[in-house]
């Protein structure tokens, strides 16, 4: 019976999505994965004034059978840098998708939810403890390091061209995209603790 | 086991039990042993109807002094540790609850012709198959069955809140109860609430013992010894773990937890065998008691230092005593490091080793039993005759359980004269023991008076440190 409702209900909230002014703005997006109503893709466009603008990132969301009486398993499938998103899996710390759902929500106030918490984060309940450390220590270096993420992973601006120099450095050394942006992140953009951690 | 346990107050008999309890009041039949006894601790056992009487009594006095329903007075004694008072100086002040009585106002709904959509399935429906709770946010009923549903099969009873978001009001038992039909489920969140009920209330406790339904009464609730009469279980008031005086709760915890992270380390000690130290056999602890004595060589030795046991009368019995190195200070971190893991083995051994005997000595009561029934048998002696051999068996395993819950204590101990004072007294315990141990499993040989004569002195020394240092 339960699995029922998430259907018809996720049906529904597809109308409800593609009718609101959001779509027109392009800020927010949803669509289907397969037919199941099980697997959605969903889309935010970074929120103005913030790192994340000129972005658009990509989230994988899950409904479970109970929906809406249990929050859908929402992740970042772009990687972001956030204090409450994990910069490696792409796990989300947000009240809304645990405890704090309430089965009239809908996946609408869900991404909306979400592009509220990418304009102005939480450091002090981080899922990422590295990033929310810097947010706090360094707020330039956060954004600056935010702001090329976004550049990297979710089709952002052009990026920073001292970061771009220092990534290509490292890669010089032959280490890998990743692990060269992730650690120069990390290190605050400081080549050369980036590169003693990569080779210690 | 001694007859102390039956100073608490217990009660089988409907009748007698819950009305006695009140009528009583504050005379206290046994006050005499009482002061005497450390472990002393006042509580009744109560049957499930007895708890579903005394929570209603709370509801009862509560509803009728703020004229509300019983079924919002459990919400807000629920939230108040079944205090009347603040519950009802809450109950006039707190917002939330004010909620309750002046509702919101709710939201609008969006009608389609005569019917209204439901905000959470968004399916119209007739408006007389919409219900709220106080706070009147409106949902069709179908939704809210499902929402009880849900909550429930995660084990959510009494913390259903309402479906609208940013609502966290919470669901009056009755509402649940009008709208939820299935009887599996109704059950079920009888069970969780009533489960929530008493886990909320201060005085009340679950019998930890497995399948056990029993609920234990304190109206002072404190870390003491409480025994389920139903299945034997022993536990600890406050915390519902294994009862572990000298040591209190927190640090009982903090020790288990390390006990179980250090558990690679607690793998090297726990090897069963060691060599004699004069004559070099090895030797496999078969018993309880620490006082060994090699079946080649005959030397005494004690199993936890390896020292003569000469060296362990009561007068100098130093081997539960952890010697720290008073240089430490200056020493390079790698040393302090090796120190403190020393010294946690030194407790965690004599721990693990206390533990240990009281298995080997519950197989040694055993032992004693079958030849009790033995001798029996054989017409020497009747049951009565060995009676004491078997208390004398129960009294080493409620000395030794004690003894083995000072070791946690001491570990956490901070240096000092009234750690030196613990540690003689806990070494005074060990030594008594011991002896009490070497006499028991030597009982044949050993004489009646002699050995009544040392259940005493063990029990009083187990009773003076419980007294000078059972803080609860």
């Amino acid at each position: 019976m339960a699995a029922n409702i998430a259907a018809q209900r996720i049906k529904r909230e597809f109308k409800e999505v593609i009718r609101s002014e959001e779509v027109a703005k392009c800020a927010i997006k949803v669509e289907l994965v397969g037919d199941s109503y099980t697997e959605l893709r969903g889309e935010i466009g970074g929120p103005p004034d913030t790192p994340y603008e000129g972005g658009v990132f990509t989230l994988d969301i899950k409904i479970p059978d109970t929906y809406p009486f249990n929050p859908p398993k929402v992740r970042f499938v772009s990687k972001i840098w956030h204090p409450n998103i994990s910069s490696v899996t792409g796990a989300i710390c947000l009240d809304i998708l645990q405890d704090q759902w309430a089965a009239a929500m809908t996946l609408r106030t869900v991404l909306l939810s979400l592009q509220a918490l990418m304009a102005s984060p939480e450091p002090d309940d981080p899922q990422d403890a590295v990033v929310a450390k810097q947010y706090k220590e360094n707020l330039a270096i956060f954004e600056r390091t935010a702001r090329f993420w976004t550049s990297t992973y979710a089709g952002g601006p052009p990026a920073d061209d001292d970061c771009s120099r220092k990534i290509s450095r490292l890669m010089d050394m032959g280490v890998d995209r990743e692990t060269a942006c992730v650690a120069l992140s990390t290190y605050n953009w400081d080549l050369e603790r980036s590169t003693e951690q990569i080779f210690s | 086991m001694s007859g102390e346990e039956d100073s608490a107050m217990y009660y089988s008999d409907d009748d007698c039990g819950y009305d006695a309890y009140y009528n009583m009041g504050d005379c206290d039949v046994e006050e005499v042993d009482v002061k005497d006894d450390p472990e002393y601790f006042a509580y009744e056992t109560l049957r499930v109807e007895q708890v579903e009487r005394l929570l209603n009594e709370s509801v009862e006095a509560l509803s009728n002094k703020l004229h509300i329903t019983p079924s919002l007075a459990k919400v807000v004694l629920l939230t108040h540790e079944w205090q009347l008072l603040p519950s009802a100086v809450a109950y006039k002040n707190n917002d939330w609850i004010q909620n309750l009585l002046n509702p919101s106002g709710g939201t609008k709904l969006e009608t389609i012709g005569s019917k209204l959509r439901c905000p959470v399935c968004f399916c119209p429906a007739p408006p007389e198959k919409f219900s709220s709770i106080a706070c009147s946010h409106m949902f069709c009923n179908e939704c809210w069955v499902s929402h009880f549903e849900v909550q429930i099969t995660q084990g959510v009873s009494t913390g259903i809140s309402c479906m609208a978001q940013d609502c966290g009001l919470l669901a009056p038992e009755d509402f649940v109860l009008s709208l939820l039909t299935k009887m599996p489920l109704r059950e079920k969140y009888q069970e969780f609430a009533f489960r929530d009920y008493v886990k909320s209330h201060p005085e009340l406790r679950f019998c930890p013992g497995p399948n056990c339904k029993l609920v234990f009464r304190s109206k002072e609730p404190k870390a003491k010894r409480t025994i389920c009469e139903q299945c034997k279980t022993t536990f600890c008031f406050k915390c519902g773990t294994e009862y572990h005086a000298p040591t209190d709760c927190s640090t009982i915890k903090k020790w288990l937890t390390k006990c179980a992270d250090d558990s690679e380390t607690a793998n090297y000690i726990s090897a069963h065998t060691k060599d004699c130290p004069r004559c070099h056999i090895c030797i496999e602890k078969n018993g309880g008691c620490n006082h060994m004595q090699c079946y080649n060589c005959k030397h005494d030795f004690c199993w936890m230092c390896l020292g003569d046991w000469k060296s362990h009368g009561s007068e100098y019995y130093e081997c539960s005593r952890y010697k720290e190195n008073p240089n430490i200070v200056n020493e390079s971190v790698l040393a302090q490091a090796r120190e403190a893991l020393k010294k946690y083995l030194h407790y965690y051994e004599r721990w693990e080793n206390h533990s240990k005997s009281l298995k080997l000595e519950a197989e040694t009561l055993e032992k004693i039993k079958s030849r009790i029934n033995a001798k029996v048998m054989n017409s020497s002696g009747t049951w009565i005759d060995w009676q004491y051999l078997v208390d004398a068996a129960g009294l080493l395993a409620k000395c030794r359980y004690t003894l083995q819950y000072t070791y946690p204590y001491a570990y956490y101990m901070e240096p000092g004269p009234r750690k030196e004072l613990f540690e003689y007294q806990q070494a005074q315990l060990e030594a008594e023991i011991e002896n009490l141990s070497w006499k028991i499993e030597r009982a044949e040989t050993t004489d009646r008076g002699d050995l009544e004569n040392q259940i005493d002195i063990a029990e009083k020394r187990r009773t003076t440190l419980l007294k000078d240092f059972l803080d609860v």
